[in-house]
């Protein structure tokens, strides 16, 4: 048996450490350009509302910019709900699905497994190095919000900043878990890349839907986006419940993964 | 325990296709056995289902005494393989990855990474992605022995490998089996296997067509015979030649000196009898080797099959 502490897990991340390298000056550069923008915007000069009010309702309510005036709606609405959201679901796409679908159709798979590891301990050590990159990211955006937190006068309180974020970050490892999974299941990369960014889009058009009108409401209850950040976790606390069945949902939808991984063959 | 490898009516089928067909193999732990056949005869599939990478649809293995699937982790650390396709990628040196691979295997003993590696020629500092395909069969050879298994499991070992490494290859194998090591290796480069296998067997289909030692092989061997005769007509020749069953691919030249060739399967005996009454100038008969032989066999079972 191995002798030495979660070996696959140090190698994934001794492999990928340049490439969430890059991710981290993605979502640090996306923080650092939008956050400080809000207090050229806010004040009662800047118009700010008046540019919304020129959208139309149903695009503003699509994008959630309603309440871009307050410090916790513009976080929410530029970073937390949208850039940041985007870069997460494709770190988590690319990240999971190259983890076991990627390694299989590469071939690299067929030599780890013929070595002294098992399928379970592959699909653990692998999904948790996915889970402790997107933690990483999520880990710097709760940092730089709280530094520039004062200086460009966002305001907010410092637990429903991290409550936010792990907000995010429940949204990027759920599309990892259905990466993760679907690969680990298929071993094809283009179905788990599918099924991870397709279980964020899905989350964020059921919201978008939702928000619409009172009649199709009802839609949020199905959105794991709307669980996620329905409660504006910024302005008034994160809904830990929502978040513990997002985090609940990604750990079975992996041990799902797994069970079936260890049944079948694999390809070379 | 006297096989490290043994395999009942192992099947594998994908879909409509078969891959393996029923396949009885035993090889003796502490030999070398040699398995050869065409691309696609089922060598890497029969391999695959030992390491647990794919699983039966029906029938069984036992491979240390133990079955692929329960054996698990543990038994693996046992085992040295080598893939048939070695794709190896990564901004990782050899040295790195090789460290990787034996955090995940059994036991690595102290410089025995380096004795490989210098044995083989190869540059551990160098990138594995910017190795020349011979370069990554030699890594490839390095993760399979450098742990010391009981059981070798080699997939066209030598593929990509220049000649003077592929007889150091062969002194590995050598080795391997002194110190008590089983290794089961396949190629369709048959004369690799006819120096270092104490036993083959031929695949072809998914099926085993013959198993036997390499002398048995060789003596069910076709022989290609040349001989040359006067003071006989050519037809008187021909006639007595042609009721022979042992003799094949008969021609017959004439001339003053009428020259014969043809090949014969199985033993020789019937054919000197029947040209003991001739004048024989000359007779040559030359084995031919085990690729040949073989090749003769997969032809003779495809003309059986249509």
């Amino acid at each position: 048996m191995t002798t030495s502490f979660l070996p696959l897990l140090r190698r994934n991340i001794a492999d990928s450490w340049r490439g969430a390298l890059g991710w981290t000056a993605g979502v640090a550069g996306a923080i650092l350009l939008y956050v400080p923008l809000y207090s050229s915007f806010s004040g009662d000069n800047a118009g700010f509302d008046d540019v919304i009010k020129s959208l139309s309702e149903g695009l503003a309510s699509t994008l959630g910019f309603e309440d871009l005036t307050s410090g916790a709606g513009y976080v929410q609405a530029t970073f937390l709900g949208l850039i940041g959201f985007v870069l997460f679901t494709i770190a988590a796409t690319l990240w999971s699905s190259a983890a076991i679908a990627g390694d299989e159709e590469s071939g690299s798979l067929e030599l780890t497994l013929a070595h002294g590891v098992s399928r379970v301990q592959v699909m653990v050590e692998r999904s948790l190095a996915v889970v402790l990159r997107l933690t990483w990211l999520g880990a710097v955006s709760a940092l730089l919000i709280l530094a520039l937190n004062d200086s460009s006068g966002v305001g907010l309180e410092p637990l429903n900043v991290i409550g936010g974020c792990l907000a995010l970050l429940g949204l990027g490892i759920l599309a990892a878990s259905f990466g993760l999974a679907v690969g680990a299941i298929t071993g094809r990369r283009s179905f788990a890349s599918a099924a991870a960014a397709g279980i964020s889009l899905f989350g964020y058009i059921l919201n978008s839907l939702g928000n619409q009108s009172a009649d199709v409401e009802w839609l949020h209850n199905l959105s794991p986006y709307h669980w996620a950040f329905g409660n504006a976790p910024l302005r008034d606390g994160a809904d830990w419940g929502s978040l513990a069945l997002i985090y609940g949902i990604a750990a079975v939808v992996i041990v799902i993964g797994g069970i079936v991984f260890n049944r079948r063959d694999v390809s070379a | 325990m006297n096989y490290a490898i043994e395999t009942r009516a192992l099947t594998k089928r994908y879909g409509s296709l078969t891959a393996l067909d029923g396949v009885d193999l035993a090889v003796e732990t502490g030999s070398v056995f040699g398995m050869i056949g065409p691309n696609g005869a089922g060598k890497t599939t029969a391999m695959r289902l030992l390491l647990d990478i794919i699983r039966p649809t029906s029938g069984h293995a036992t491979v240390l005494g133990r079955s692929p699937v329960d054996g698990g982790a543990r038994l693996r650390t046992d085992i040295g393989y080598l893939p048939g396709e070695l794709l190896l990628e990564g901004r990782v040196t050899g040295r790195s990855l090789l460290k990787h691979y034996a955090e995940i295997s059994g036991h690595v003993p102290v410089g025995r990474i380096d004795e490989l590696a210098e044995r083989l020629g190869l540059d551990l500092s160098r990138h594995v992605r910017k190795l020349s395909k011979g370069n990554k069969q030699k890594l490839g050879l390095v993760q399979a022995f450098m742990h010391e298994p009981k059981l070798l499991v080699l997939d066209e070992p030598t593929s990509g490998l220049d000649p003077l490494m592929q007889q150091e290859f062969l002194s590995m194998v050598r080795e391997a089996k002194e110190k008590g090591q089983t290794v089961f290796l396949s190629s369709h480069v048959l004369s690799e296997v006819q120096s270092a296998a104490d036993q083959v067997a031929v695949l072809r289909n998914g099926k085993i067509v013959t198993i036997g030692d390499v002398a048995s092989l060789r003596a069910s061997a076709v022989r290609r015979v040349i001989i040359d005769f006067t003071d006989v007509s050519a037809n008187h020749i021909r006639t007595t030649l042609e009721a022979l069953p042992q003799l094949d691919d008969l021609t017959v030249v004439d001339g003053d000196i009428v020259h014969v060739a043809g090949t014969v399967e199985g033993h020789i005996d019937a054919l000197v009898k029947a040209i003991a009454p001739f004048h024989v100038v000359d007779l040559r008969v030359e084995e031919q080797d085990l690729e040949s032989s073989v090749i003769n066999l997969y032809s003779s079972e495809a003309r059986n099959d249509n």
